[in-house]
């Protein structure tokens, strides 16, 4: 059986999708900020080495799969907390785990957004993510921008994913050279402590947004709906899938563009 | 030669081989000339990548440069052929290791 790392496990997706590996049999290194296997604090430097150091003491032989989980929403407030975890701190794991997933020709995914093929996203600032990289100064930026305004947390929320996305697949034909696939899992509107605690205008905004699969039935999708995907691009079954983003979200993409068929 | 050189002779030769060979492992390319031709821009992460990106560009003749000149330490100017759109672009080394491989080098239009 194989070794995963997950990212923000504690709750939601990243819970699910431990419990399924947990089920099959695997081992599952919960990476969090709080009840995690390693307790850190990926929107920091430290947090990021740390995380590493210790994942790679713990299992030095490798890693089957690392999944990059941990993230914010756009509504929890915190501008710069939404570029450091969900970009850079999703980025230094996939980075800093590689060598381990080299070793075991493992497979790396990140967890991205249906809301990227949506427009709501700043070009700017993913392309300053993608580009420039530059934490410090991106941060600078982002802090001087209005955080009580729910639609400037979204439209940051979405650059960071978008940002995540791209970079999945630039990296991915020369991580899959090496031996690595990695792949992006672009979930819709899901259930999970991050969706129930949003205020009232952020679930009218989750509830304008439709899931076909979902229709008449005024829910969100169930963690677990991701989660299996998510197993299988981490495992062997998906040995063919590489440097894609698979849009978990029950068609909304295909329902609002439907012309885009790549 | 200076990497920059070794840049350009590669692509004059459509050498995509000897033109990952100038990069570092985790090197990347990227081209913002394409906005104006039918291509999306080039991000290319990766020795492997630019090894497979330009065996590709180069084989369906989708990509070439033409009057090429060094004009500097880590720059030359060139003209970039996108599938017969010709774009006037300066390629810059950004960054390059002790060993003289290159870790970025991007292609803006001029």
């Amino acid at each position: 059986m194989g070794v995963y790392a997950i990212s923000g496990a504690s709750s939601g997706i990243g819970a699910k999708t431990k419990e399924l590996l947990l089920q099959r049999g695997h081992d599952v290194v919960n990476i969090d900020l709080k009840d995690g296997d390693i307790c850190v604090n990926l929107a920091t430097e430290e947090g990021r080495e740390e995380a590493i150091e210790r994942l790679s003491k713990m299992h030095p032989e490798g890693l089957d799969g690392l999944i990059c989980n941990a993230g914010v929403s756009g509504a929890c407030g915190n501008l710069p907390l939404i570029i450091s975890l969900n970009y850079f701190g999703t980025l230094a794991l996939a980075k800093g785990g590689y060598d381990l997933l080299v070793k075991k020709h493992g497979s790396c995914v990140v967890t991205a957004s249906n809301t990227i093929s949506q427009g709501a996203g700043r070009m700017d600032i993913a392309d300053l993510l993608n580009n420039i990289g530059d934490e410090k100064r991106i941060l600078n930026l982002v802090s001087q921008m209005d955080s009580t305004n729910l639609s400037v947390g979204n439209s940051l929320y979405v650059s960071t994913k978008y940002a995540l996305a791209r970079w999945v697949r630039r990296v991915s034909a020369s991580w899959a050279a090496n031996g690595v696939r990695i792949n992006a899992v672009a979930p819709g509107n899901v259930n999970t402590t991050m969706t129930a605690t949003m205020s009232t205008s952020a679930k009218m905004a989750l509830n304008a947004l439709p899931i076909p699969t979902k229709y008449g039935q005024e829910c969100l999708m169930d963690a677990d709906e991701i989660a299996e995907v998510m197993v299988f691009l981490a495992s062997d079954a998906a040995r063919g899938v590489n440097g894609n983003v698979m849009f978990v979200d029950g068609g909304t993409d295909a329902l609002l563009n439907t012309e885009k068929v790549y | 030669m200076k990497p920059i050189e070794k840049y350009v002779e590669a692509m004059e030769n459509k050498d995509f081989a000897g033109l990952a060979e100038l990069f570092t492992k985790d090197g990347s390319l990227c081209d913002y000339c394409t906005n104006s031709s039918s291509q999306k821009e080039y991000h290319i992460y990766g020795k492997e990548a630019i090894h497979m990106f330009f065996r590709n560009k180069f084989g369906f003749r989708q990509y070439s440069i033409a009057e090429a000149e060094v004009v500097n330490d880590t720059q030359a100017e060139f003209v970039a052929n996108f599938g017969g759109y010709n774009i006037m672009a300066i390629a810059t080394v950004r960054e390059a290791n002790d060993d003289g491989l290159i870790q970025m080098l991007t292609v803006r239009p001029k």
